[in-house]
C-alpha cells in the first residue's frame, strides 16, 4: 500500500523555497530524480480485464536500473473519504534490462510515457516518507527522454509518499498528514486528483525562505 | 575405487590456476537424464546416481529445490493463442531466494527480478500458472565442485518425470575458461556412472547463451535459461517415449 498527497506549484520561485524547507524538515540530503515512466496497457485480446503495468527507468544512475510497478485500487467507502490521504495499493519489483521486451512479447502496448525530472527526500519521520517535487515531461519522439519537454511549463508536482500495510496504514496516514501540516505556509497538499490553489500566505512563506535560507521558523 | 577417484579431482584442483573461490557466481552445467530407447526414468536410477555421487567421495550437504512454473496467457478469444508467447516460464532457484526469473524460449528473452514480480503477474491477471515442475534433491561437496543431483515432479504429484544433476565449478565465473576442466570432470562422472550399467545416461545441451544477451562471465540468468532448455528436453523426450509406446 502507498499514502499520498500531492500539490501542483505554479511558481518556480516557491520550488526554491519547497526545497529549503525541506531541507530543513527532512534533515537529509535531496536526491536528484530523472526517471523514465513507460505505462504499458494489455492488448485488446489479453486478459479478461485490461490491465496496466508501469516500468520505471532510473537514469539519474551511471547505469539505468528498471522497476516494474503496478498501482492498484483506493481504498474505498466512507472510511476512505474521511482520511485526508490517498491510500492504495502498490507492489514494485526490481528487473534487469530485458523488462520492455518482455512486456511487449507478452502482449503488453505503450500507452503513454514520461520523463520525471526533480529531486526527492528519503526520510523517517513516524513511516519511511518520500517527498518528491518534479516537473512531468513528454516525449516528442518514441524513448527521446533527451527530448523532453514539460507537459504543464511552470508547473511543478509535489508528491509526499509513505508506504504501508494494511495493518498500520492508520499510523502511515497520521504521519504523512502530520508532515503535510509543516508544508502549510508554503502550500497545501491534497489528495491525487483534487485540485488546490496557492495558500495566501505562500508568497511571504517564500520570501521568508528565500532571505534567510530557510533560518526563520515559518 | 575411491580412492583413485580421490586422486585424479586432487589432480583437477592443483592443475587449476583459478583455485580461489570465486567471489561472483560460480557457473554451472544443468544435466538431464536420457533414458535409453524403451526404458523410462524412475526412483530406482535416482538412488544409483546419488550412490554414485557419494562412491567418488560426494560429501551430502543437504536439500536443494529449484521451482519452474508455465504460463498461460488469460485469452478472451482463443482463436488469437498463436499471437502471445508460446512458453512464458518463471523459475524460482534455491541460491537466489529474493529472486525471480522469466523466460521467454523463442524470444529468446530472460528477465531478473524481485519475487515480488510474482505478486505483480497475479494482481495483472493477464497470465495465470498452468503447470509447476519441482526440481529437488541432495546436494554434494567434491573439492571444488558442488553436485546438485534431483528428481524432476509435478508440484502436486509424486510422479516422477526426469532427473536432473547440476555440476558447479565454484572457482570460476567464466564459461569459456571452465570448458575443459568441466569437460574433464564429466569424463569422469561418466567413467563412474557406467560402472552402474543404467539405462541411460546424462546429457548437456548447453543453450546458446548469446541469443538471450548473456554473457561469458556466469549469472543466475544462465541458470534460468538452462532449466528452461532442459525441461524442452524432458517433456520431447517423455513425449518420444509415449509415441514409441502408441
Amino acid at each position: 500500500m502507498c499514502c499520498s498527497r500531492n500539490y501542483r506549484d505554479t511558481d518556480l520561485q516557491y520550488v526554491e523555497a519547497l526545497e529549503i524547507l525541506l531541507q530543513g524538515l527532512c534533515g537529509v540530503n535531496k536526491e536528484r530524480l530523472r526517471v523514465h515512466e513507460i505505462c504499458l496497457k494489455s492488448g485488446p485480446n489479453l486478459g479478461f480485464v485490461a490491465s496496466e503495468v508501469r516500468l520505471l527507468c532510473d537514469l539519474e544512475q551511471s547505469e539505468p536500473t528498471w522497476t516494474v510497478k503496478h498501482v492498484g485500487g483506493a481504498l474505498r467507502g466512507a472510511g476512505a473519504e474521511q482520511i485526508s490521504v490517498l491510500v492504495r495499493s502498490m507492489v514494485e519489483s526490481k528487473a534487469s534490462k530485458n523488462v520492455l521486451r518482455l512486456f511487449y512479447a507478452l502482449g503488453y502496448k505503450l500507452d503513454h510515457e514520461l520523463l520525471r525530472v526533480g529531486i526527492t527526500f528519503h526520510f523517517q519521520r513516524g513511516a519511511q516518507i518520500t517527498v518528491t517535487v518534479s516537473s512531468v515531461n513528454k516525449m516528442l519522439k518514441l524513448h527521446a527522454t533527451d527530448e523532453a519537454v514539460p507537459v504543464t511549463p511552470g508547473i511543478q508536482l509535489v508528491e509526499v509518499t509513505a508506504p504501508a500495510t494494511s495493518e498500520n496504514y492508520n499510523e502511515v496516514v497520521a504521519a504523512v498528514s502530520s508532515f503535510c501540516e509543516y508544508l502549510a505556509p508554503l502550500l497545501h497538499l491534497s489528495k491525487p486528483g483534487v485540485s488546490t490553489g496557492v495558500v495566501p500566505t505562500a508568497a511571504a512563506a517564500a520570501a521568508s525562505l528565500m532571505s534567510d535560507g530557510g533560518g526563520t521558523t515559518l | 575405487m575411491s580412492v583413485v577417484y580421490c586422486h585424479i579431482f586432487r589432480r583437477l584442483i592443483s592443475y587449476n590456476p583459478y583455485r580461489k573461490k570465486s567471489t561472483t557466481m560460480p557457473l554451472k552445467r544443468v544435466f538431464f537424464w536420457q533414458p535409453n530407447a524403451g526404458s523410462t526414468v524412475n526412483s530406482q536410477i535416482l538412488n544409483e546416481v546419488s550412490q554414485c555421487v557419494e562412491s567418488i567421495n560426494g560429501v551430502k550437504e543437504g536439500r536443494w529445490k529449484a521451482t519452474l512454473t508455465f504460463y498461460k496467457p488469460m485469452l478472451r478469444d482463443q482463436a488469437l493463442s498463436a499471437e502471445f508467447p508460446r512458453e512464458f516460464i518463471g523459475i524460482s532457484l534455491p541460491e537466489q531466494p529474493n529472486k525471480y526469473y522469466f523466460v521467454l524460449r523463442f524470444n529468446k528473452i530472460v528477465l531478473e527480478s524481485d519475487s515480488s514480480i510474482q505478486l505483480i503477474m497475479e494482481k495483472l491477471q493477464s497470465y495465470k500458472s498452468r503447470v509447476a515442475l519441482n526440481f529437488e534433491g541432495f546436494q554434494y561437496q567434491l573439492g571444488d565442485f558442488q553436485l546438485r543431483v534431483g528428481k524432476v515432479v509435478p508440484s502436486h504429484s509424486e510422479n516422477l518425470r526426469g532427473i536432473v544433476m547440476e555440476v558447479e565449478y565454484l572457482p570460476i565465473s567464466s564459461l569459456e575458461k571452465s570448458k575443459q576442466i568441466m569437460e574433464e570432470f564429466f569424463d569422469i562422472w561418466q567413467d563412474a556412472i557406467s560402472k552402474r550399467s543404467l539405462p541411460g545416461r546424462f546429457i548437456h545441451i548447453e543453450p546458446d547463451f548469446s541469443d538471450y544477451g548473456l554473457a561469458d562471465h556466469y549469472t543466475s540468468q544462465h541458470t534460468a535459461v538452462q532449466y528452461t532448455h532442459v525441461t524442452s528436453q524432458l517433456i520431447a523426450s517423455v513425449q518420444a517415449v509415449q509415441t514409441g509406446r502408441n
